[in-house]
């Protein structure tokens, strides 16, 4: 089926009940005979579609209804309505054929067990997962080339680094060789290195196998770096979904140019520089910066302007930082700003 | 349902099982430890207490007899007992524990004894109090002697037979082999401790299984593998019986070691004459038999505890639902230890008590087959009807991702 998406969803909703509890002993108290329970919203009539060969970024703040999504995708939970095809089949329907065909990574569990050799686990769900011995040692060995795992798959899991860990977690979703990796968090807790390790690692797979990705993430550099699509959700709505590229151009408004004074005697001329659509702060004594709105204010115009009034020594243009905008979406201020 | 993800399962249950500390102390540590404790422990130690008090030579008070100086002279002269000078606040001393007993002569007692008048001697002990009760006895035995002594003293001078105050003797003869004995003496312990065990052994497994893994946030990559979930609950629910049987197959085997020794050592602790009687006997046959009464209970149990421990949220919320548990089966097994409570048709209905009570009976060698099948067939249904609410409850979201 060329040209076919390889997740269809439409109209996926999900609502949990949740028991409304009274506060204070006296309400502790009342709890226990009667309880009122709420209808919570937890995802609300999201559609979107994912290419065979896609790495998309799902992004959202805490109790937006990413978890909900990625449990409705892998599976385990039965939406309330809409409707979803993933990899050909209708997860809640046909989990277990469907569950061999996908990988699933959840950041902060393991599926591994805690107190034996990594090598154990991965032979037990090989069983699982009807893998041949053959493939099974090939892909240890291209998952040793890349991950680096041949170290430490006979230590206990508790024994290993989180960072490690997870490479050990994403070998074990990835031994089935699944064309769909679902990964929740995949970089949480990690240090730099570690999560460098992990992105070199989807890059890779997903060049290779042309394995297709939806990751859950709160860091935006695991998007920066992996994804060209994101999307956005915050209670329960998909508030974007689109290239980064495009949400960086329509959102990112604000620019920063920040300079540093060749001497002191320079300071007297910065005022000249100053008009409606500017605004200079000072950072330390000799260096000092301009955040602008680029749609009213030429980038170019204004670097000549600086550099015809004040002597300088450097010179940097900086974009809103992306973590600034995405505070700003689920503010709910900049989507409907401009229209996507 | 596939057999072999169910061992997949089961495989990986039991290795994560047999690494939890807390599991292995319930289902190995406590049976082995628990039976040799109780049995030869406590056996030892009443032993141990009651030779003691044997020893102790009492303190008695004489209370009046100051007209009959040959009995007071006599009881001084006991080498089992000793006279302290008699005080008003008798009562208060036993009660205290300064002296152990008092009797009381009534007056002119040497001379009622010498004419034959009828008069009553009291004894004061404090009821249910060991080194009194010892007292009074030994005060009872040495009236009782006298008794016996004065008639014969006036049969003799009435040159009439000894064999009048004995015209004839009583002797009891047990009928029932030793088994019956047995079973009739430790019948219901036996079958109390197996079901009581075969519930905490399966405890912390079934808690670690549901809630522990929903604390350790591994429930859902569980979920997420190709395992069906009725394989799941079922892989779930042989390592929670495998360690409530195992638990339970360890307490009899303790059990049986330490009667054994214990039998030995009781033998040597008593006095000898008790020590003969003392023979227990457990017909192995009676055990195994037991155990096939016990395991449909330990499939109840199994499942219920699965599903009640899988409706909470962590590991401490699980405890506090299971702990309650212990009680309730206490119960029944209290009621079926009651003298006079035998079977009858409608308790072999009701769990926990039905088993209690027929294994009660097999020790003692007695088959009732009709009750037998019934009860069997009736914790059968039990026993599925609590595991089809475990496997209900693990398709129910609001269970498994309770918030």
């Amino acid at each position: 089926m060329p040209n076919s998406p390889l997740i269809s969803v439409r109209d996926l909703s999900k609502n949990f009940r949740s028991a409304h509890r009274r506060e204070g002993l006296w309400g502790g108290i009342v709890n226990l005979f009667h309880r009122e329970y709420r209808t919570v919203e937890a995802v609300s009539k999201i559609s979107f579609e994912i290419e065979p060969g896609e790495m998309v970024g799902y992004i959202g703040p805490n109790g937006a209804g990413k978890s909900t999504t990625i449990k409705m995708l892998t599976g385990i939970l039965v939406p309330s309505s809409g409707e979803m095809v993933s990899n050909g089949f209708v997860p809640w329907r046909e989990r277990t054929a469907y569950v061999r065909t996908i990988g699933v990574v959840f950041g902060q569990r393991t599926q591994l067990w805690w107190d034996i050799a990594v090598i154990e686990s991965l032979k037990l769900l090989r069983r699982i997962y009807d893998v041949s011995q053959r493939d099974f040692d090939e892909r240890i060995e291209t998952f040793d080339q890349i991950l680096g795992l041949r170290d430490y798959l006979n230590t206990p899991v508790r024994k290993l680094s989180l960072g490690e860990r997870m490479r050990c977690d994403l070998a074990a979703a990835l031994l089935h060789n699944p064309p769909l990796l679902f990964l929740d968090e995949p970089t949480i807790g990690l240090d730099v290195v570690a999560k460098d390790h992990i992105r070199h690692f989807l890059r890779a797979i997903n060049q290779r196998y042309r394995t297709t990705v939806l990751l859950t993430t709160h860091d935006l550099d695991d998007i920066e770096e992996l994804c060209r699509r994101i999307m956005i959700i915050d209670h329960g709505r998909l508030l974007y979904d689109g290239p980064l590229a495009l949400l960086k151009q329509k959102l990112l408004r604000t620019k920063q140019v920040k300079f540093a004074l060749r001497d002191k005697e320079q300071l007297p001329q910065l005022a000249a520089i100053e008009r409606e659509g500017l605004k200079l702060e000072r950072v330390d004594e000799l260096t000092w910066r301009i955040s602008f709105d680029r749609t009213r204010v030429s980038t170019a115009d204004l670097i000549r302007q600086i550099l015809g009034t004040v002597e300088i020594r450097d010179l940097l243009i900086e974009d809103e930082p992306i973590e600034e905008l995405i505070k700003r979406i689920y503010a709910g201020e900049a989507l409907h700003e401009v229209n996507i | 349902m596939k057999l072999r993800d169910i061992g997949i399962i089961y495989r990986k249950e039991m290795k994560d099982t047999l690494r939890d500390r807390r599991a292995l102390i319930s289902m190995i540590v406590v049976p082995i430890l628990l039976m040799p404790l109780l049995t030869i422990g406590i056996g030892v130690l009443s032993a141990e207490i009651v030779g003691r008090a044997m020893e102790e030579i009492p303190k008695v008070m004489i209370l009046g007899g100051a007209d009959s100086p040959n009995i007071t002279a006599e009881l001084r002269a006991q080498s089992d007992m000793l006279v302290v000078p008699a005080g008003s606040d008798y009562a208060q001393q036993i009660e205290d524990k300064r002296i152990r007993a008092a009797v009381e002569i009534p007056p002119d007692f040497d001379a009622s004894l010498a004419a034959g008048t009828p008069s009553t001697v009291t004894v004061y002990d404090y009821e249910g109090d060991l080194k009194s009760g010892i007292a009074a006895d030994r005060l009872q035995k040495f009236f009782g002697d006298l008794r016996d002594r004065t008639v014969r003293d006036h049969l003799a001078a009435q040159r009439l037979p000894d064999a009048l105050i004995h015209p004839f003797e009583i002797r009891e003869q047990n009928v029932v082999s030793r088994e019956k004995v047995t079973g009739a003496m430790v019948g219901g312990i036996v079958p109390y401790f197996v079901i009581l065990l075969c519930l905490t052994g399966a405890i912390y497994p079934a808690i670690d299984l549901t809630a522990g893994e929903k604390e350790r946030g591994t429930m859902e990559t569980i979920l997420s593998s190709p395992v069906s979930r009725t394989d799941l609950v079922f892989g779930k629910f042989l390592t929670v019986l495998t360690a409530s049987l195992a638990t339970a197959f360890l307490a009899v085997l303790s059990m049986a070691v330490s009667f054994g020794i214990g039998k030995g050592l009781l033998m040597s602790l008593t006095d000898a004459g008790q020590g003969n009687d003392f023979t227990l006997t457990i017909n192995p046959g009676s055990v195994a038999a037991v155990f096939a009464m016990v395991l449909p209970l330990a499939v109840l149990f199994s499942a219920a505890l699965l599903a009640i421990a899988l409706c909470a949220k962590s590991y401490k919320e699980a405890q506090s639902y299971l702990q309650p548990l212990t009680i309730i089966v206490v119960v029944p097994g209290i009621v079926s230890l009651l003298p006079g409570v035998d079977l009858n048709a409608r308790l072999a209905l009701i769990p926990i008590l039905n088993t209690s009570l027929v294994s009660k009976e097999i020790l003692m060698g007695t088959y009732h087959w009709h009750y037998i099948a019934l009860i069997f067939i009736s914790s059968c249904v039990y026993a599925a009807a609590a595991l089809t609410v475990a496997v209900r409850l693990f398709e129910r979201e609001d269970v498994l991702f309770r918030t």
